[in-house]
């Protein structure tokens, strides 16, 4: 019972993360508050997918071996962790990290062109003045 | 008040749905690994010579994964970068940093962030790590100095944004040739084992992985420290005011 209890908690608190993010990309004004959600939200998804790698058992251990003769491999086909989710999630929280730079990068230059971040202020500004970039 | 009250009835809403989902559906734990998850953990050592499941997986089994998303690393940080291309000189001030304390404190741990961010690249495929943690973890060192000095003794040290892009080119241009190389045998893009040897005199070099990890350290910690850099370039360089 206690093992379904913590597991749905974090399946819960996993889909509120997820729609305070989507309330954030989509309701706040500010550009910057609108990448820090998409910053959660991406969060949200990498330990989703983490989750989806978790396996109940004691005790449980990463999956690495301490000797090259393979000896473990019995008891690390069922006391490991699931490598597979880690290796997606390891790349892919440093190519978040890029795309979020690229991110920061274009809201600055939003703030350079228009002298605002606020999302439907930069495109009125930017309508009402003609594109000049 | 008003955010305590919504943080509240979350976590209230959280706890409630866990304890009454598990009575109206029934849910399974997971207990045992996928078969496909097992394999890659039993099977490890002999594909790939490499201890450690996930950088196999990384470089090995689902290598043309990661050389693509290198791809797209190397597009997302050219494409920052060319937003905010400025090639004029900086004038080069005095650097005045924080204080003593502070100052002092940041020389060592930037040397210690060094040393660990080199050793989880360099034992990426013996222990948990490798390329990509190891390079971001030396671009926070950069990422450090920055505001506890400023730019301009990076600057003074050699470390401009055109050398970290050069660093930048040649490292993702030398994993391209490492995952291009075995198609001159004739064996598959990224291939490792049947290429690369997996040991060298007694050591554990795991064919391609431990390249790889050097060669994706030296790309992201140029990219991310040269995105540092250039965020950290004053406003008024861009705007070409006075101090221009």
């Amino acid at each position: 019972m206690l093992e379904e209890f913590t597991f749905t908690l974090l399946i819960s608190v996993l889909a509120i993360n997820f729609l305070i993010s989507i309330y954030g990309i989509v309701y706040r004004r500010s550009l910057t508050k609108k990448l820090i959600s998409l910053t959660i939200l991406s969060d949200t998804v990498f330990v989703a997918i983490i989750l989806a790698g978790l396996i109940y058992t004691y005790p449980i251990v990463p999956p690495v071996y301490s000797d090259m003769q393979g000896g473990e491999a019995e008891f690390l086909a069922t006391h490991a962790s699931d490598p597979l989710p880690q290796a997606l999630v390891l790349t892919g929280i440093v190519i978040g990290l890029a795309t979020n730079s690229l991110i920061a990068f274009g809201i600055i230059q939003t703030y350079r062109l228009t002298g605002t971040i606020d999302a439907r202020k930069a495109v009125k500004t930017l309508l009402e003045e003609g594109a000049e970039y | 008040m008003k955010r305590v009250i919504v943080l509240v009835v979350l976590v209230l809403i959280a706890v409630v749905s866990s304890v009454i989902t598990p009575l109206v559906i029934s849910i399974e734990v997971p207990r045992y690994l996928k078969d496909l998850s097992r394999y890659y953990i039993i099977n490890t050592i002999k594909d790939t010579a490499s201890p450690e499941a996930v950088a196999a997986i990384v470089w090995d089994y689902r290598g043309l994964d990661t050389v693509y998303e290198t791809l797209v690393l190397y597009l997302a940080i050219v494409g920052g970068l060319t937003i905010f291309m400025y090639t004029g000189e900086l004038a080069r001030k005095t650097p005045v940093g924080l204080t003593l304390l502070s100052r002092t404190a940041t020389k060592i741990i930037t040397v210690l962030i060094s040393t660990v961010s080199a050793a989880i690249a360099f034992h990426g495929h013996l222990t948990p790590g490798g390329g990509f943690p190891g390079g971001s973890a030396l671009a926070v060192a950069t990422m450090l100095i920055i505001p506890v000095f400023s730019i301009n003794t990076l600057l003074e040290k050699g470390v401009t944004s055109t050398k970290l892009v050069a660093i930048r080119g040649v490292s993702l241009t030398g994993l391209g040739l490492v995952a291009l190389l075995p198609v001159i045998r004739g064996l598959e893009i990224v291939t490792n084992q049947r290429f690369y040897p997996g040991y060298l005199d007694g050591f554990i070099l795991s064919g391609s992985i431990s390249l790889y990890n050097l060669l994706e350290f030296l790309a992201v910690a140029s990219g991310f420290t040269a995105v540092a850099l250039y965020l950290s370039i004053p406003e008024e360089y861009y705007k070409g005011g006075d101090n221009a």
